[in-house]
């Protein structure tokens, strides 16, 4: 569908205007990455860092072995993604296209869990891990947190619109069920996948809690356990927080360019046409 | 199809490669899992939680070195985690069956029961708590139980920009027998204020800790002596909520701090405002300020002086199996030789009698203040605060009390009264 | 939308059950997973709102005690008000706000990659750093927005201490942390719109909003119900974004209800209690949620 060229200028003006106020706070964080103390807390505020400084990125990366807690959350990061994108999506699909006893509730149970404060069953969570000799292992936070809710709801919802027609016909032709799932659905399926890894992504690499219950030994510390270090009783460590957070955005914006070119449709036609 | 046929080809790569990951990290696990004795000169790993505020952290990690060194059957695991997750974390453990060997602590009475008695690990009780400020008695002796050591003390206190000050010749108090009136500090910051060009006189600590101080140099105090009833909405507590509330109304304090959760310490570093209700720990958090001057004055007397004491501890844990090394280690750390290199090193103040003085490399006179302020402090102080599970139950309706008078919610006196109602609950519930 | 059941019957018995099993087998490993180490736990947290319980030492069976607290806790009542309202403004908000990024970028011009990420790009961000910033702007006497009030000649604004604005400074910060993530949810969902619904439509005739308002609102319908349970679950939940920003102030004009239950369960040390906040905030969710999706028939199109 080509855009008339007055619709276009529109368009255009109203995205970079929504832009500019989304990206001003995000510039700041790395704008005062680069600044030095003096600047940062300088009033009036001083919009650039005068001179710019790589101090606290180098204070920051001497605080810990980051190489190291890199590894880690990268490995969680990635396994706990791909277990996550095969379960929700195997879930989201039963949920979707079968009819089966219990589903809306299986769903609102699930979604409404997402509810409950993580903090308020930490010990408890505590308790189930140890007990299947999960405590101080990587799996605890692998494992627990790819069952997500969200998942499995965003691919339910998306399912949804896959005709049925699609999943007889596949039938008559003496497909199993594993097999429409995993060449038919699955396909289909590419623009929420990419969304889900794009989340998944964000989520377990951005993940707190978790590690936090699970994780003891500091050979497994993740980037963000690591990180909160950084807050002390009295004080914060801003420049250095400041530094590392821009560090660690990088990865997730990287996912994020590459995955967001396959939102593109995944279902040509609605099976009107066959 | 070509391109179905790679999507599906990739994603079972990946599916693979992700299940052999599972495997690979599944095995590394079991090896760290525990610490059991076995058999001879036990070895033991010490599991030791932690939180840092500045670099005392890197200064640990120093000594711990040194202590493996010599002790080569212990091994020591720091686990270090931020300040407000360490109590999450300890309970999380302890509770799971799971605890640490001996950890960092501040709030000591949440902990009393799951500590371990160090009485039988010293010389003696007397002689170990005689080594130590008497102040900081009751946060680690409970039911005469030596529950935690203590491991740095720290003093409220005063610190001002020098700069502005200079700028508008006002002269700061450099004796104990200077020490302002209340009268003359607002004088003094009014003045900084119209001639040095502050924009505001003096941030204040959004806590109920910080905001005490201002209690006792009047006399008064959260709880009566014998810990039975509220005291805080005595006259004293009231003419105190006042004050603070003028000062604000006088625009000498930012409304914005105790209302809009503006951060004191990021707006004295701006070099706008005169004065920093803070304490020690500042000092080293401060000392890369390069755009100004400050300093460390005493605070000013009301009907008489006080700060506040508080400290760190370090408490050992009943059921981690290895209580005995634990003690160990603990009476290493206070020992005075070590616990003065840690404190001198870390910029704080050493909780020991016989190391009060320190020959730290940056504020040397700045400590000496502090630790003036220490000595004239009115035992309600630490009476108040070290009765932790007390304090914790109504630290935050303080605080929003506090908040409601400032934003005319309620008058002095009824946001007091309220307080004391809930401080009395508190205290009948235990 | 009836998939098993519209298959033919006379179709041999085998495939039935095995269609009546394959659903059961599909879900079971999240399931699996997800009863383990979050249902067991939360069941255990039901188990500790009967009784008085500070995380540590052993606890006391109370009964009802702990709900019949909170039925009386004034406080607790305002606060579920407080983050409704709070909901109920922020919620509309992030569907349209989101929802117009969202098909802005699903068509094809130039630099879309760069434009989702900038929209994407605040979700990324830790929420401590995030109310770090928004201070730096909002921030009364040193924020840069009053900074440039005066110098214009307007009067500063109490951005954080007034309870107007400090609500509208959290609302603001919400919307810009919280938009990304569901523009993405909604570019997919506009993707799964079949291009031949609209082709058909401009054959017709129907232009702009009448393409919008009869194709694309009815077909997006679950992605609509997604994003509407998932922000409000969202904002029930705002407690990090918001701490790190206001602490929840001026006094308690934006503290929410999960920050309440937070200081109740740690600061107070009644985890007893806090649970069974907790379960009641689940029955209250659980029972909204319910209700939207039965209305909603699941979002089914």
């Amino acid at each position: 569908m080509e855009l008339r060229p007055l619709t276009k200028i529109a368009i255009y003006s109203l995205l970079s205007v929504a832009a500019l106020f989304w990206l001003l706070p995000v510039l700041w964080v790395v704008i005062s990455a680069l600044k030095t103390n003096s600047d940062l807390y300088s009033y009036p505020p001083k919009l650039w860092p005068h001179p710019v400084t790589f101090e606290h990125f180098k204070e920051a990366f001497s605080k810990g072995d980051f190489g190291l807690y890199f590894k880690n959350s990268t490995i969680v990061t990635l396994t706990s993604t791909l277990l996550l994108l095969l379960i929700n999506s195997m879930a989201g699909f039963a949920l979707a296209k079968y009819r089966f006893r219990g589903s809306s509730i299986i769903l609102i149970g699930f979604i409404s869990t997402l509810m409950i404060p993580i903090e308020v069953i930490m010990i408890p969570i505590f308790k189930v891990l140890s007990a299947l000799g999960m405590y101080n292992s990587m799996l605890a936070i692998i494992i627990p947190p790819a069952a997500t809710p969200t998942g499995v709801f965003l691919m339910r919802q998306y399912l949804l619109t896959v005709p049925d027609e699609l999943l007889e016909a596949a039938r008559m032709d003496g497909a199993g069920e594993w097999k429409i799932y995993w060449s038919i659905i699955l396909p289909m399926a590419k623009p929420i996948l990419a969304v889900l890894a794009i989340f998944s992504f964000m989520w377990r690499w951005d993940d707190f809690l978790w590690p936090l219950i699970a994780i003891s030994d500091p050979a497994k510390y993740t980037i963000q356990l690591a990180l909160s270090n950084f807050i002390g009783e009295y004080s914060v460590d801003w420049g250095s927080l400041l530094a590392m957070s821009v560090i660690t955005m990088i990865p997730v914006l990287v996912v994020f360019i590459v995955f967001q070119r396959y939102f593109v449709s995944g279902m040509i036609t609605s099976g009107m046409k066959g | 199809m070509k391109r179905r046929t790679n999507f599906k080809l990739s994603f079972s790569l990946v599916l693979i490669m992700s299940l052999i990951m599972l495997t690979a990290c599944g095995n590394t696990d079991n090896s760290t899992v525990n610490t059991g004795s076995t058999g001879g000169a036990k070895q033991a790993t010490l599991d030791f939680l932690w939180f840092s505020d500045g670099n005392e952290g890197e200064v640990i990690k120093g000594i711990i070195k040194e202590y493996e060194q010599s002790n080569t059957n212990v091994k020591i695991n720091l686990i270090e985690v931020g300040f407000k997750d360490l109590q999450t974390k300890l309970k999380t453990m302890i509770s799971g069956g799971k605890p640490p060997a001996l950890s960092r602590i501040t709030d000591t009475g949440s902990f009393a029961n799951q500590a371990v008695d160090l009485t039988p690990y010293v010389e003696s009780a007397d002689q170990f708590e005689g080594q130590f400020i008497d102040s900081l008695k009751p946060y680690y002796v409970i039911d005469d139980k030596l529950i935690a050591a203590p491991m740095d003390v720290t003093a409220n206190g005063l610190i001002y920009n020098k700069t502005l000050f200079d700028k508008a010749g006002v002269k700061v108090p450099t004796s104990p027998e200077e020490v302002w009136t209340w009268d003359e500090y607002i004088a003094a910051l009014k003045e900084v204020m119209a001639k040095g060009g502050a924009r505001y006189g003096m941030v204040w600590d959004v806590t109920p800790h910080r905001w005490s101080t201002l209690l006792y140099q009047n006399g008064g105090s959260i709880v009566t002596e014998d810990g039975s009833a509220a005291a805080i909405n005595s006259e004293a507590g009231v003419r105190c909520m006042e004050l603070f509330k003028q000062l604000h109304k006088d625009g000498i304090m930012p409304e914005s701090v105790w209302l809009g959760g503006e951060n004191p310490n990021n707006l004295f570093r701006s070099g706008t405002v005169a004065a920093h209700w803070a304490g020690n720990w500042m000092i080293s958090n401060y000392k890369d300020i390069t755009d100004f001057e400050w300093g460390v004055t005493y605070m000013p007397k009301g009907t008489q002086r006080s700060s506040v004491p508080g400290g760190k501890f370090l408490m050992a844990f009943k059921g981690s199996g290895n209580e005995q090394e634990a003690a160990a280690f603990i009476n290493y750390l206070t020992s005075k030789e070590v616990n003065s290199k840690y404190n001198q090193e870390s910029l704080f103040m050493s909780p020991r009698k016989d190391s009060s003085v320190l020959d730290y490399e940056f504020g040397k006179e700045m400590y000496e203040v502090f630790s003036d302020e220490l000595k004239n402090t009115s035992p309600l102080a630490a009476n108040d605060w070290s009765r932790q599970t007390l304090i914790s139950k109504i630290s935050t309706d303080l605080k929003n009390n506090i908040i409601d008078v400032l934003s005319d919610k309620a008058t002095a006196q009824e946001a007091m009264d309220k307080t004391a109602k809930l401080i009395n609950e508190a205290i009948g519930s235990q | 939308m009836n998939g098993g059941q519209s298959l033919n019957r006379k179709k041999q018995t085998g495939q039935t059950r095995k269609l009546a099993i394959a659903p059961y087998l599909f879900i079971l490993p999240n399931l699996l997973i997800f009863g383990v180490f979050i249902v067991i736990p939360s069941l255990l947290g039901l188990f500790y709102s009967f009784h008085v319980y500070d995380g540590l030492n052993p606890m006391k069976f109370n009964g009802l005690g702990n709900y019949i607290k909170i039925i009386g806790d004034k406080e607790f009542w305002s606060t579920i008000g407080r983050t409704g309202i709070y909901a109920a403004i922020v919620v509309p908000l992030i569907y349209a706000v989101a929802l117009g990024i969202a098909m802005l970028l699903a068509r094809e011009i130039k630099m879309r990659g760069l434009f989702r990420a900038i929209f994407y790009w605040p979700t990324m961000i830790s929420f401590i750093i995030v109310g770090l910033t928004w201070k730096w702007i909002f921030g009364d006497s040193f924020g840069i927005l009053n900074h440039m009030l005066t110098l214009i000649g307007v009067e500063p604004v109490g951005f954080l201490t007034s309870p107007f604005w400090a609500n509208a400074a959290v609302i603001i910060a919400t919307v810009w942390s919280r938009a990304g993530f569901f523009m993405v949810i909604f570019i997919a969902g506009l993707q799964a719109i079949p291009t031949d619904y609209y082709e058909a439509a401009r054959l017709d005739g129907a232009t702009g909003l009448k393409v919008f308002r009869h194709i694309t609102l009815p077909l997006l319908k679950p992605t609509s119900l997604l994003v509407f349970m998932l922000s409000l679950i969202d904002a029930f939940k705002a407690f990090p974004l918001i701490f790190a920003l206001t602490g929840g102030g001026p006094g308690k004009e934006t503290t929410y209800i999960v920050q309440y239950i937070y200081e109740i369960g740690f600061t107070k040390q009644e985890l007893g209690l806090a649970s069974a906040m907790s379960v009641m905030l689940f029955v209250i969710i659980g029972g909204f949620s319910a209700l939207q999706f039965r209305i909603s028939k699941g979002g089914a199109v």
